[in-house]
């Protein structure tokens, strides 16, 4: 099974190669779609072998996401890994992310950051539970962790998923689409390495709020 | 029981709407839950406006007392939904944005997607 990974980045300049590095042994290719970067994060993708897909401008995680996604498709990928650009995913969990995809269990898997004793702080649990119930409330499926960017996409998921949000909105998008093509779903717990770096990347309150608003909007008038 | 237009009308587009989300679930651009709660939402429009003695507790928590202040704030509230409706236009014209973007990034790496 082809599998490819994609990483959607966004000034890592820092971070990149030792992800590419990092996850290259278990796929066969790795994109790295730079969202409009300042810091030369382009360059050192490809320095570390991956094959760099460069917007011209930032888009946001969503839209640098789909564009791994066509990139991957077009490339003859029949399974898709995404995985954050700032090292907090351990590509080490990419064998047991992928299992339930090659077995033909799942269309799609999703990670899940509090299926293991890792040390996450209370603030990011919090909104990661607001997340949940919004994706709840929007789709009317419940995952564990909706907010994860770690995620697997088998065959059918690949050649159904369409993204159309552009922000961090994509990770509820995705469950949507995952009720409304009918995916089989399968939720594996993961590592995950929080650092100062990784927290001081994360959203802010506001435009956690913002971005609630626009899912529960969008789901209503879509 | 003597209907007014607005009880009349109401209902009606009401009705329009929650047909409308139900062919877009059959067509596959809306799920069922989507649709359940647009119905759930202009359901309770469409019941308040035949019913409008069924709100009196929120007459009593806003001091809205009259049908004719219903009204306006059902008109206002379809004010939101244009506000609204501009906003996911806004959106739209962004994904095409975006779209331009994408299509730029895979040329530019000779992976144009193969389906188009």
């Amino acid at each position: 099974m082809k599998t490819l990974a994609v990483i959607p980045a966004y000034n890592e300049v820092t971070r990149i190669a030792a992800v590419i590095k990092q996850a290259r042994p278990y796929v066969n290719d790795v994109i790295v779609v730079d969202d409009g970067s300042t810091d030369g994060t382009a360059k050192a993708a490809r320095d570390a072998g991956a094959i760099v897909l460069q917007h011209v401008e930032n888009c946001g995680a969503g839209a640098a996401t789909m564009t791994g996604v066509e990139g991957a498709r077009a490339m003859g990928a029949e399974a898709l890994i995404t995985l954050d650009a700032d090292g907090q995913h351990d590509p080490e969990d990419i064998p047991a992310l992928l299992k339930p995809v090659r077995d033909g269990s799942a269309d799609i898997v999703f990670a899940n950051r509090f299926g293991q004793r890792n040390r996450i702080p209370f603030i990011r649990r919090l909104f990661n539970g607001i997340g949940n119930f919004v994706t709840f409330a929007a789709t009317g499926r419940w995952i564990r962790d909706s907010q994860c960017g770690f995620k697997v996409f088998g065959p059918k998921a690949l050649r159904d998923i369409d993204l159309r949000m552009s922000g961090f909105e994509f990770c509820t998008e995705i469950v949507r689409e995952s009720v409304q093509h009918r995916w089989k779903i399968a939720e594996v717990p993961i590592k995950v390495i929080y650092s100062e770096y990784t927290l001081a990347k994360g959203q802010s309150f506001a435009h956690g709020v913002k971005t609630a608003l626009k899912i529960l909007l969008r789901s209503f008038l879509r | 029981m003597i209907l007014t237009p607005y009880q009349i009308i109401a209902p009606l587009i009401a009705l329009v709407a929650i047909i409308y989300a139900w062919n877009l679930v059959m067509r596959h651009r809306k799920t069922l839950w989507e649709a359940a709660l647009w119905t759930i939402f202009w359901g309770a429009i469409a019941y308040i406006a035949i019913e409008p003695n069924s709100i009196d507790y929120i007459t009593i928590a806003t001091g809205i007392h009259d049908r004719e202040n219903a009204v306006l704030v059902t008109f206002l509230g379809i004010l939101f939904f244009i506000v609204f409706y501009l906003v996911m236009r806004l959106e739209s014209l962004e994904q095409r944005q975006t779209r331009l973007i994408r299509k730029m990034a895979l040329k530019e790496t000779g992976l144009e997607d193969q389906r188009e």
